[in-house]
């Protein structure tokens, strides 16, 4: 077709609008189709597989796929089928998330959901499933309402409350780097309360609050927060950013030499993160959630073998998480011998996980009437290079998970049942 | 407090000079061929991990060298067979194809080296900070700012002082009557087209070099390049060039008082230079 061709060069409006368009457009992702089959049970992960959480998000969906086989090979979930159907959840829109976690709960029928890496998302989702009364685990997003003031009887936990995290690693952050603190936060609910958390458990022990800056999701360049963080002259800058903005913080930070100023250090740190940092960059104390590298602690080997057998490479925290997942979801019906989501509620409150799902040195169970799983975590220091490429972390000690997880009351979860 | 801020300077130049150098080659496209090119994130994407690619076997020095080239030939390829048919159409057009290129590019780039950031070292003797109190001077940084000013130069040196320069220059002016002068448009555009992707792959490398590397470090780069040149003006280089360097400026100081707005403030000044000058900074009278 022979046009006429409009004025050749773009405009301002049209480059404003491009831009608006663009902007909106990381919000959003594609589609993910998986097939399905007749009659299966369905477990249904809305959870990111694109953007800044794609990483992560996809390590959870292995262990998810590694369960589900392994579920099968046990012969399923009340003697039917397991079966997987995954959704984009994107990383950081809660509309998508909700939307798909609708779908999957009104067409594709799920009989669980799983999800949100990101804790406003998983947020959102337990509106949902709770509304539709829909048996709901989350298993990577942190911040403490998931299983704190705005719990449902529905919505279980895997990973750990950030309240839990922190207080597992202060003691060994006082020790290792001083007192004196400065945090860099990301901006959104996972790093308030992390720093709140943090903040309770310093107090405890008289740590002094010299700064803290947040920092938008995202945030590529971190020079002018350390150039402020440097000046405040703390014993360490705690580094509470994740995924993508830990990488980017830890990089530039160790570019400038900081790591022989202060201490460099935090709360949550993950293998995906240390694995993407040069050498030099993997220093300093955290706290892992879960560990591949556990040798005497009965079938974490078994299980660090299948995932490298499907991935090539070791297992994270993340698979783990999409592992314990799933494994609950065909415990909780095996137990409860029912679909039903309020009978198998009620059967994992209190419930402990069998040893090759916990795969941890304590045994890990959920809290009833909070529906928080309560196992250990890993206090310790990234390194250089370890017993095996893989292995960026050394673990210095183990604490118990009932030891940093508070009493029910302090968690303010106070759970009501439908009639 | 004053070294803070004069600290705080200085750093917002070094990372203004960056954002500067992606918005250049985004400006160059813009101007010439009048497309909005999504998928220059992408493009530096690429750039960056087809460096990391060739660093085992070429070094950080060869990568640097090849990565950009390699990336300008891809984006002359892609202009042939794809964003040539949509010249002389509706913008909408083009947008939407450079839109999906993006898409596809990030994809692409998580198929094949993993949704995972990976490491990205560059020699150890850059990454190190020059002075002890100016800590955030690390030789790295000062490379790339140097860089950065050899690569404008070179551009405005070709823009300026070459036969090709001074056609595409013509062209931004008044495609139709070059064209009627006998030069070859469609070959023009391509070249520039590759000139443009070249800086993009060079951005790439260098932001490798600085930041975590994953298929979305091209998204998260881009805004700011879309901002520098409205706050510089449309049709400006040097507007480009002012307004990527203004950004950076303007959220290094921001930190210092109100650090979580640091990305908000320059979408602020994007809109108070909207009210106040539309046309941007060093923008051309009725390009609106």
């Amino acid at each position: 077709m022979d046009r006429k061709a409009p004025p050749l060069k773009a405009n301002r409006r049209n480059v404003l609008k491009a831009g608006l368009a663009v902007g909106a457009a990381q919000l959003a992702g594609p589609f993910i189709i998986n097939a399905r089959g007749e009659e299966p049970v369905k477990i249904g992960l809305d959870n990111p597989l694109t953007g800044t959480y794609a990483a992560v998000g996809k390590n959870e969906l292995i262990g998810c796929q590694l369960a589900i086989e392994q579920i099968n090979a046990k012969g399923g979930i009340l003697g039917r089928h397991a079966e997987l159907v995954v959704e984009d959840s994107t990383s950081g829109d809660s509309s998508t998330a909700v939307q798909k976690a609708r779908k999957l709960i009104d067409r594709d029928k799920v009989n669980f959901l799983l999800g949100n890496v990101n804790s406003a998302l998983a947020l959102a989702m337990a509106d949902v499933s709770s509304e539709k009364k829909v048996l709901h685990i989350v298993p990577g997003g942190h911040t403490d309402a998931v299983t704190g003031a705005t719990c449902h009887w529905n919505v279980f936990r895997v990973c750990n409350t950030t309240q839990m995290e922190a207080n597992a690693v202060a003691p060994a952050l006082i020790k290792n780097a001083g007192k004196k603190w400065y945090f860099i936060t990301p901006d959104y609910a996972f790093g308030h309360t992390l720093q709140s958390g943090l903040e309770k458990a310093g107090t405890r022990l008289g740590y002094t609050k010299l700064g803290a800056d947040l920092t938008p999701l995202g945030t590529t360049d971190f020079s002018s927060y350390l150039i402020k963080a440097e000046a405040a002259k703390p014993d360490v800058i705690i580094f509470l950013t994740q995924g993508d903005d830990m990488i980017n913080a830890l990089k530039q930070a160790v570019q400038f030499g900081l790591d022989k100023r202060v201490h460099l250090a935090g709360a949550q740190q993950e293998l995906e993160a240390l694995e993407g940092l040069p050498p030099e960059a993997r220093i300093g104390t955290w706290v892992f959630e879960w560990y591949w590298n556990q040798p005497n602690v009965p079938h974490v080997a078994e299980f660090v073998a299948a995932i490298k057998k499907k991935t090539g490479r070791v297992p994270t925290a993340r698979t783990w998480f999409g592992f314990a997942s799933t494994w609950s979801c065909a415990l909780a019906a095996n137990h409860a011998k029912s679909l039903d989501a309020i009978k198998m509620a009620k059967a994992l409150q209190g419930f402990e996980l069998p040893p090759e799902v916990g795969l941890m040195p304590d045994k890990a169970f959920y809290r009833a009437g909070q529906n928080q799983l309560i196992g250990s975590l890993f206090v310790g220091n990234a390194q250089a290079k370890g017993s095996a490429p893989d292995d960026l972390f050394h673990v210095a000690e183990v604490v118990h998970g009932k030891e940093a997880a508070g009493t029910l009351e302090e968690s303010g979860c106070k759970m009501t049942w439908p009639a | 407090m004053s070294q803070l801020i004069l600290f705080n300077l200085f750093n917002g130049l070094i990372v203004g000079a960056f954002y500067a150098l992606m918005a250049l080659g985004l400006s160059l496209i813009l101007n010439l061929s009048g497309v909005i090119n999504f998928a220059h994130g992408g493009f530096l994407a690429l750039g960056a991990y087809i460096a990391y690619t060739l660093m085992p076997y070429v070094g950080f020095w060869g990568a640097l060298l090849i990565a950009p080239f390699l990336t300008a030939f891809l984006g002359i390829i892609i202009e042939r067979l794809l964003i040539r048919r949509l010249y002389g159409r509706d913008p909408l057009y083009s947008l939407l194809l450079t839109f999906g290129l993006a898409y596809i590019f990030e994809d692409v780039s998580r198929y094949i080296w993993g949704a995972q950031s990976v490491p990205f070292i560059v020699p150890g003797f850059l990454t190190k900070p020059l002075s002890n109190s100016l800590f955030f001077l690390t030789g790295y940084r000062v490379f790339m700012v140097v860089l950065v000013a050899i690569a404008v130069a070179a551009l405005f040196y070709i823009l300026n002082r070459t036969r090709l320069g001074m056609r595409i220059r013509a062209g931004t002016m008044d495609l139709e009557t070059v064209s009627t002068l006998g030069v070859n448009v469609r070959v023009l555009r391509n070249l520039n087209f590759g000139l443009g992707i070249f800086l993009a792959g060079l951005a790439g490398v260098l932001a490798a070099g600085l930041l975590g590397l994953q298929p979305t470090i091209g998204t998260s780069l881009i805004m700011p390049s879309f901002v520098a040149i409205i706050v510089g003006g449309l049709g400006s280089l040097p507007g480009t060039l002012l307004g990527g360097l203004l950004i950076g400026v303007a959220s290094g100081l921001t930190t210092v008082f109100f650090p979580s707005a640091t990305e908000a403030v320059m979408y602020v000044m994007m809109g108070l230079v909207l009210l106040l000058r539309p046309r941007g900074l060093l923008g051309e009278e009725g390009r609106l």
